[in-house]
Parts: C-alpha cells; structure tokens; sequence
C-alpha cells in the first residue's frame, strides 16, 4: 500500500514537471514576448500581435503582446528584467534608463541602426540612442505636448477659436479665466478653462509642468545634467512654478477635483489641455462628440519647444534567448508601409520622414501645430539614467505648490538638494 | 550533535515518533525559512551596501542608514504611516469588539451566521479591487459618498485628493476590510466566556456596564492584545490601498513607509535604502509588539 502511494506521488511529480518544463521552453522558441505600458493605445499595440501572424509564416515566431498597465509598469520590468525568466524579448521604455542605468537592452543591428539613422526626422536621432549607439526604435513623432481647446467651449465664451493665445502671463491666462465657469458658492468650478494634472506619481506630474518651466526660459538640471541646485530652484523656475500654482490656488483656471486631466477635456469639463499626438486618436475613439483644434504650445520669455521627458521607445532585452529572431522581426516591421499603418490604427503621428507628409498627417489637426513645435527652440532633454528618480523628485515640489503645502521657492530649494543628492549617489 | 544523529538514525520507537515529528514540522520550517528567514537576513545584509543597478555591490558600512535616516521623505513617509495607525487601528478594534458583543447577543444562530459573514465579507475580497471600489466611492465629482452627502445639505468633498481627508479616508478602507476578521476573533472567544460568571454577577447586582468592565473586556485582554498587535503590523505595512487609490498622493500626503519602500527598491533601484527602510520596520514592530505584549497581557483566572 505504501509502495503504491509513493508510487502515485513520484508520477503526479513527474508529470507536474514534465508539464512544466517543456510547456514553457517550447512557448520561448515559439513566439516572441513583447511587453508594452502604453494602455492608452491598445489599438497601437495589438498591432504587433497581427504582424506577428504575418512574420510566423516566414520564421515560424507569432509575436504576443502583454500590456502592462501603466501605474507600477517598472517594478513588473525591473523584476522580469532582471531574473531573466519571465522576461520578455521586446520591451517599450525609454533608452536611457533601460538602456544607460540598467544594461538590460542589447545593441540595435548596424544595418538596421543605418536604417533609421536614414529614415527619422532629424529632431528624434538622439531618441533610443545610449552614449551614440541605437538601442530602441522611437514610436511616436510627435511625443511632445501641443496645447488640445475645445472650440465649442471657445467660441460660448466668446473667444475665436481660430486664433489661439500666443502668451501665457497675457492672453493665455486671460482666455483660461474666461472658459472658467466658477461655483457661485465658492466650491470647485464646474468648468475649468485648463485640464491640469495632479494625481498619480510625480514624475507624471513633471511631465506636464516642463513646459511651462522651459517657456519661463528654466531648466531642470544643468546642460551637462550634473547639477540641480541653480537650475531646478533658479528664479525662472520659481516665476514658473508660481504661476504654474496660481492656476489652481489664486485664478481658480485649474481644478484639482477633476481628476484625470484627459477625461476632464472628453467630458468637456476643461476647454484647454496639453497632450501629445496619441491624444488626438484617443479623443477620437473615447470623446468623439468633442469638437477640438490643435495648436502649439504658448510661449513666456520662449516658446517651450517639442520636447519629451518620456521618449519612448521599442527595446530588444539583451538576455532573451530570441533576441535575433527579435531583431528579425523589428527588421520586419520597419519599413514605411508599416510605419504608417500601425500610426494611422491608433490615431498617433508616424515616425518615418517618408509619413510626414502624407494625407493622413496633413488632414490631421496637428499638422501644423506639429510644425510650428518643431520650429519653436528646441528645449532643454534629461536623458540621464536616474532621469525617473530626478524627476520624481522635482515634481514633489511641483505638486507640494498645486496643493498649497507650501511657496515654490523653499519646495524647490528642497527638490534641488535632493535631486543633487541623487545624482552625487 | 548527538540528538541529530539519533533523529536521523533511530533506534528506538522514541526516536522514530521524533523523527515523525520533525518530517512533518520540515516543510514548514523550509518553507519559512526560505520566504521569510532569507529574505530577512539579505535584507540586513543588504543594508550595508550601495548595489549599482548592474548588480554590483560596495560595502558601505552605516552609510545607507545615515543617507536614509537624515532623509526628510522618509520620515514624512514613517509619520503618515503612524497617523492611518493612529486613524484605523483604536477605530478596527472598537468596532470590531462593539459588533462582536451584538453578535454574541443574537441567540438565533442561523442570523448571527448571516451578520457574521456580512461583516466579514469585505475581508474575503481583494484589497485592490476594495481600494478600486472606495476610489470611485470617494471620487469628488461622480463619486457615491458626496452625492449622498448632497442629500444632508454638506457640499463635496476632495476626500482622497485632500491632504487632509486623504488618510481618514484611506484609514476607514483599512477598517471596512478588517472589522470582520477582528470580529470573528472576538465572537469566538466571547463565547468562550463561561455564562456562570455572568449569573454570578447578576446575582451580586452587576449592571451591563459592569459586567462588560470587570468579566468581558478582562476575558478578552489576549484577544484585545493579539488583534491589537495585528492591526499593528497589518496597517504598518500598508500598501495595496494606497497603491491603488492615491499612489501615495496627494502631495505625498499618504505615501506610507511600505510604498516608499517599494518605490525606492523597484522604481529607483536603490536596494540599500530599501533594505534599511525594511530592517526599520522589523525593527519597529518588534520592538512594538514585544513591549505590547509585555505591558499590556494579563493572564487572567476566575
């Protein structure tokens, strides 16, 4: 009896093992793991899935995409990424960090590399390069906020919608205060003119104030991003971070209840946000009722320029036992057919100089507006492997203000020793 | 050394019924030892280097706990996690116990099973998907509590977009999701009171009050002081609430010890700060529980 259990037990295990061990190795040569954080654009990444179809029958490799979502997306990388099992063969993330402070991607191909070299426009060569080698693939021109108004808004408070502000401390604020719709009794607007956002992590928070901080002629960190103190708390940033505050604390043009600044624009509660290009297909897949424009940024003392704290790109892990076959498959897909296709599905600008000036770009909104952030200075980049930590770090302040913790002077003064600190370390 | 030898040799049926219960009391040990044992012991040990992302270690004695220790965030993060302590667990306990005396009073069991379970219900579920339903509840525009709030004349309120409201209302999810495990502690050991005691009160003129002061709340004091301790651990490492409601926002006016941890550990990279940070909560609530258990358990005996 007790032979005949242990017999029973020693084949439940080898087959528990048998299960499990080459289920998973013949799913590795199988197909080809892709993980993307990008869950507004589902659209955008089942695409690669449907190529995959495509590249299987020339390589025998389908491709799975797995959406990660967003809030927490590094920690799932970072363990993935570093255990290297469970780790996927293509990654979306930004080359500096991936690429610069961790060593998890592997070197793009020359050819291919030469391929993009010829292919981007000029202001994203730098982007998905590390130390002047390409690492990652950008995929989105156009990854710079442009300033999104609601036209309907506009023109009922008596505004022309063709002729957006041009100045933040003059007409910009003056129109903001006009779409502002205060509450007679003192509580939240029901309306406000600009969508601001204050929830989620601070580097997200970062992210949208930038643009004020380079149009206030500031920068973050020093040109060789080795220093804050001076940069982060200089009196440009502190002129732009109070006004900046005083959107929400002082002229009430900006709410802190409304939540997600995106959804406040489609539920046409906010006339004015500033987004990138992806945000034009969202709208038109989740508020296709709003009837908006797209203009380039306003400026201050400049313009703030087309720039991107989040360049994101597509990665190949430098551990994944499919990392030729990944290559293939980027091979596969760049080419400016493609490019375009996979774009126009989700409503986002194409990357290759060859799309720039198709149809579908130049009926786009932005098109335009695109050109004319390309024209304007071309603003301050924090490519620096803690560029993360730094930038959380800083939007502590950014938010310390919107919420009245405290005067942007001191929060700053604070943010920059500290980001000196994280940069010492 | 000798008593090894005999337990992996016996000799007598002794020896053999030791062996027994050592084989059986094996998994577990190797499963503690591997999830917690290890993972504690690298944390301290990790706490004296600076890891370069790469992986690469530096020895760096105290250094982590000096840089970690004088770091303003960190005790912002340790305060706002002893402030939901101070908002959630007195409030867990005393409703807990409150429910549990009403149970105890319900002398159809089939009624007190159905109460029960409803109290305890909020403990089977997720605490994501609870934090996910709270968010939208708390939600200033479109949110349920301000709309019924709108009912009694109190206009909305910013809840978890407060700097103040944030940790009251982070701290009632904790007690929403706890009150039912605490309660079923509480049932079960108030029904282990013996009722003589109460007869004989009764019969020397105690009133309610007094029968709760000097029976009840004396035969509970191991109950009181274990859930107490449970609470304590449960709502020091919080993390899955405010992870995905406030993600420690706003302002990082609810960034707990736990999610600065975490953020520092797998956003940053930074696995020497993090273990310090993880060696101090240990630290902490051992220190707390140890001094709980000393001070404030009383064995009692009728």
């Amino acid at each position: 009896m007790k032979r005949r259990a242990a017999l029973t037990l020693a084949v439940f295990a080898a087959a528990v093992v048998a299960f499990a061990m080459p289920g998973a190795a013949i799913a590795q040569q199988k197909k080809l793991v892709m993980w993307t954080h990008w869950d507004q654009n589902p659209d955008f990444n089942k695409w690669y899935a449907e190529k995959g179809k495509e590249f299987a029958k020339k390589s025998g490799y389908e491709v799975e995409v797995v959406t990660v979502p967003y809030q927490g997306y590094e920690a799932k990388y970072l363990a993935a990424l570093m255990a290297k099992s469970g780790a996927p063969d293509i990654f979306m993330g930004m080359t500096h960090q991936w690429c610069g402070q961790y060593d998890f991607c592997e070197k793009m191909p020359d050819d291919l590399a030469k391929i993009y070299e010829q292919n981007l426009p000029k202001y994203m060569a730098d982007i998905g390069k590390w130390k002047g080698v390409r690492y990652g693939i950008p995929i989105e021109h156009g990854n710079f906020q442009q300033m999104y108004i609601n036209v309907d808004m506009f023109k009922k408070a008596g505004l022309n919608p063709d002729s957006p502000p041009m100045k933040f401390t003059g007409d910009w604020l003056a129109d903001m205060k006009k779409l502002t719709i205060p509450d007679p009794k003192g509580g939240d607007p029901s309306q406000v003119g600009f969508a601001i956002r204050s929830k989620g992590a601070p580097v997200g928070i970062t992210d949208k104030f930038l643009p004020f901080a380079h149009a206030w002629g500031a920068r973050m960190l020093s040109p060789d991003l080795t220093k804050a103190a001076g940069y982060a708390n200089s009196p440009e940033m502190i002129a732009a971070l109070t006004f900046f505050g005083d959107l929400v604390n002082k002229d009430k043009v900006a709410s802190l209840s409304f939540g997600n600044p995106e959804d406040a624009f489609g539920q046409k509660r906010a006339a004015v946000i500033f987004r990138e290009s992806w945000f034009f297909g969202w709208l038109k897949k989740n508020a296709p009722d709003v009837n908006f424009k797209v203009y380039a940024l306003p400026c201050e003392k400049t313009c703030p320029g087309a720039g991107a704290l989040f360049p994101w790109t597509d990665l190949v892990y430098k551990n994944s036992p499919n990392k030729a076959v990944a290559w293939e498959f980027m091979r596969f897909i760049s080419n400016a057919k493609d490019d375009m296709d996979h774009h126009q599905l989700q409503g986002i600008l194409p990357v290759w100089n060859a799309n720039l000036e198709t149809d579908y770009v130049k009926q786009r909104p932005d098109y335009q507006s695109t050109k004319a952030m390309l024209a304007q200075p071309v603003p301050p980049t924090y490519f620096h492997p803690k560029s993360n930590e730094l930038a959380t770090a800083f939007g502590e302040a950014v938010v310390g203000v919107m919420f009245g913790k405290g005067q942007p002077k001191p929060l700053l003064d604070e943010a920059a020793a500290k980001m000196d600190r994280i940069l010492k370390d | 050394m000798r008593a090894w030898y005999r337990l992996l040799f016996p000799k007598t049926h002794l020896d053999r019924r030791k062996r027994a219960g050592f084989l059986f009391v094996l998994p577990a040990i190797l499963f503690f030892g591997a999830v917690f044992i290890v993972p504690l012991v690298q944390s301290v040990l990790y706490s004296f280097y600076r890891i370069q992302p790469g992986g690469a270690k530096e020895f760096v004695g105290l250094g982590r706990y000096e840089k970690v220790l004088t770091d303003s965030t960190f005790w912002t993060a340790v305060w706002n996690t002893v402030q939901l302590l101070f908002f959630s667990v007195p409030v867990t306990v005393i409703c807990a116990l409150a429910v549990a005396l009403g149970l105890n009073h319900i002398s159809n069991l089939k009624w007190r099973n159905v109460w029960a379970s409803m109290y305890f219900l909020p403990f089977a579920t997720s605490l994501v998907a609870a934090a996910l339903i709270w968010q939208w509840i708390y939600e200033p525009v479109y949110g349920f509590l301000n709309y019924a709030l709108s009912y009694v004349g109190i206009p909305p309120q910013k809840w978890l977009q407060s700097l103040v409201q944030v940790k009251p209302a982070i701290a009632a999810v904790s007690v929403w999701v706890r009150i039912g495990f605490d309660t079923m502690i509480f049932l079960a050991a108030l029904q282990a009171i013996p009722q003589e005691y109460y007869e004989a009160a009764g019969i020397d003129g105690a009133n309610a009050f007094q029968r709760l002061r000097y029976i009840t709340l004396p035969m509970l004091n191991a109950q009181i002081v274990m859930v107490c301790i449970l609470e304590l651990i449960f709502n020091f490492k919080i993390f899955d609430q405010v992870y995905a409601t406030t993600q420690g926002g706003p302002a990082g006016a609810s960034q707990t010890i736990i999610m600065l941890l975490y953020d520092t550990a797998f956003k940053f990279f930074r696995f020497g700060d993090a273990s310090v940070m993880a060696v101090f909560v240990f630290v902490t609530l051992m220190a707390v529980t140890l001094l709980q258990w000393r001070f404030f358990r009383k064995p009692i005996e009728y």
